[in-house]
């Protein structure tokens, strides 16, 4: 077959470069603005004219962040809010999604459409009573109150289903004549098939945890235990007092450790979008 | 010992073993959301305070009292102004896009890359940056536009514009994740459609309104469904850039849901009444999607 492009075709792709050229400045350039501004002196970020660059860089804005507001304390609960919740949700998804694949038993699929059930409610609504029931059962301001209603998501049973039912039949059959218990099957033989499936769910939650703002927000009252989403939108939310550089220092700091990992998850990040497709 | 091998036994027959392996989820799941779908059901018929001070059983007086409240009427109308502007922006967007990039090359794949960046940040720290940028005497934007001729652009603080400020700062972070389903969409589409519509000497343009956009229909209705649901419970975006403001232009349902509940006056009753009325209209828009995603999967 040959191919002759017509001039339209031509002018057309010339156009589409140029287009994406520009809106790929317009998505980088509040971030690498961003970058930069953390690191420039207060006086200079309220300078006019403005200007992006600016001419010195110093780390004042870091110090005044973490001397303002616990943000070391923010660091530390966020990540452990965030790996702790992530890691029983994909473990319990994981489970779940297991049985509901591979095992037969008595209610399953009234048990599956209250697990779907629940996907389509959303946390919103929720949200007060569970701020209640939290609050009933000494929650509240606590790890394992921000971390266990978050550790396990119908979402994450539903994708695990449907990983765990593309496995050939055989497998467990094998397990069992080879005298594995139920456990060890899905522990040895089955979960380590379905890790692409475990590394997409695992960034899934991650991402959605780190970044999440209106959950942690309502179930820590105290400073000491706010996330990063959660402590600076409050520090922000007190303009008349605060600098700009800090709130840049800190909004830097707090997307970093997510940026590192999509350099190297890239493939997971994207894959846990497509294969979602729901908004938590 | 007998014990436990009657045990190891009982637990090894697999339609045993599976309430094992549903137990922590069931129990987590029970517990903290479908108790509180339940309570929330309940809490929005009463009368209630966070210091549970005249707590009662009130009926639907709650529901009577939001459709007399100016406020929950604009929270509403801003909700809607926002999905009815930020959903298409962001699916035309990511689809023009999707469409520019779905082959496979070097350029395609850095700029997907790119444009998937904002997606991973949180809107607390996008919130903060776009502030900053915007802000009518420091920022840079409002500069360079004085510079051409646009004075005194107030974005987050007008209120005229701080709805579609807040609408374009969606659409920003949110359109790499709306291109990113489309691609996968649009690679999914055999080759050989666009092969013998070439051999015709159909263009790119007429390929993409005769192949692409009729193919896509299903994902794009996915996305459209799933962008509306996500829309219709904005809030972080608001929380961190205008808290509603100016005048209440930006405040959204959430917003108001939040703001009701958990500061002054501490309403939960009247709170989770809001979020019933929510809940209502997600679930009249949601439905008919779950319902074709069932029957396809089941």
């Amino acid at each position: 077959m040959k191919k002759t492009k017509s001039a339209s075709d031509t002018l057309l792709s010339v156009i589409k470069y140029i287009l994406l050229t520009f809106i790929m400045i317009i998505v980088l350039f509040p971030l690498i603005w961003l970058a930069i501004s953390a690191f420039k002196m207060e006086k200079e970020i309220i300078s006019f004219p403005p200007s992006v660059l600016g001419t010195k860089y110093t780390l004042k804005s870091f110090e005044r962040i973490f001397s303002s507001i616990p943000m070391a304390k923010y660091i530390k609960n966020t990540v452990i809010f965030a790996l702790g919740s992530t890691f029983l949700s994909v473990m319990f998804d994981s489970m779940t999604g297991y049985a509901f694949a591979r095992l037969n038993f008595k209610g399953k699929h009234i048990l599956f459409i209250l697990v779907l059930l629940t996907m389509m409610v959303p946390f919103q609504v929720m949200m007060i009573p569970l701020f209640l029931e939290s609050n009933a059962l000494g929650l509240l301001d606590t790890y394992i109150g921000l971390i266990l209603p978050k550790a396990t998501s119908a979402f994450g049973i539903f994708m695990m289903r449907s990983y765990f039912a593309s496995l050939p039949k055989e497998l467990e059959e094998a397990g069992r004549i080879d005298g594995l218990s139920e456990f060890g099957i899905y522990w040895k033989i089955m979960f380590p098939l379905v890790i692409p499936g475990v590394l997409t769910l695992t960034i899934f939650h991650l991402m959605n945890n780190w970044n999440d703002l209106l959950y942690p927000l309502m179930m820590t009252s105290s400073t000491q235990m706010r996330t990063l989403s959660a402590g600076l939108a409050l520090f922000v939310g007190d303009h008349a007092t605060t600098y700009y550089g800090p709130q840049l220092a800190g909004a830097l700091l707090s997307v970093l450790p997510l940026l590192i990992i999509y350099i190297f998850f890239q493939k997971y990040f994207i894959t846990s979008v497509t294969t979602s497709g729901m908004k938590e | 010992m007998n014990k436990l091998k009657k045990w190891k036994n009982f637990i090894n027959k697999p339609g045993n073993a599976a309430y094992l392996f549903l137990l922590p989820s069931a129990v987590i799941l029970i517990v903290f959301a479908v108790v509180p779908l339940i309570a929330s059901l309940i809490i929005s018929l009463f009368h209630m305070n966070i210091f549970f001070t005249g707590t009662g059983f009130v009926g639907l007086a709650n529901f009577k009292a939001a459709f007399t409240d100016s406020r929950f009427w604009n929270a509403l109308w801003n909700t809607v102004i926002f999905v009815l502007f930020e959903v298409p922006l962001q699916i035309v967007i990511g689809l023009l896009v999707a469409n520019a990039l779905a082959s496979t090359s070097l350029f395609n794949k850095a700029a997907r890359s790119v444009f998937f960046l904002p997606v991973v940040c949180s809107m607390a720290a996008v919130g903060i940056t776009w502030s900053i940028l915007l802000d009518s005497n420091i920022g840079f934007i409002p500069y360079v536009l004085e510079l051409i001729g646009i004075k005194n652009a107030a974005f987050f603080r007008g209120a005229s514009t701080a709805m579609p400020t807040v609408i374009a700062m969606t659409v920003w972070k949110n359109f790499g994740y709306t291109m990113s389903i489309l691609i996968v969409g649009i690679q999914g589409i055999s080759k050989s459609y666009y092969e013998a519509s070439e051999i015709d000497g159909a263009g790119k343009v007429k390929q993409f309104f005769s192949i692409t956009l009729p193919l896509l229909k299903d994902t794009l209705g996915f996305c459209l469904i799933t962008n509306t649901i996500g829309s219709l419970q904005v809030f972080d975006q608001v929380y961190v850039t205008t808290q509603g403001g100016p005048q209440y232009r930006t405040e959204t349902l959430v917003q108001y849901i939040y703001k009701t509940g958990f500061n002054q006056p501490y309403n939960l009753g009247y709170a989770s009444t809001i979020s019933v009325l929510l809940l209502i209209l997600i679930l009249f828009i949601s439905l008919p999607m779950y319902k074709k995603m069932f029957m396809e999967k089941e």
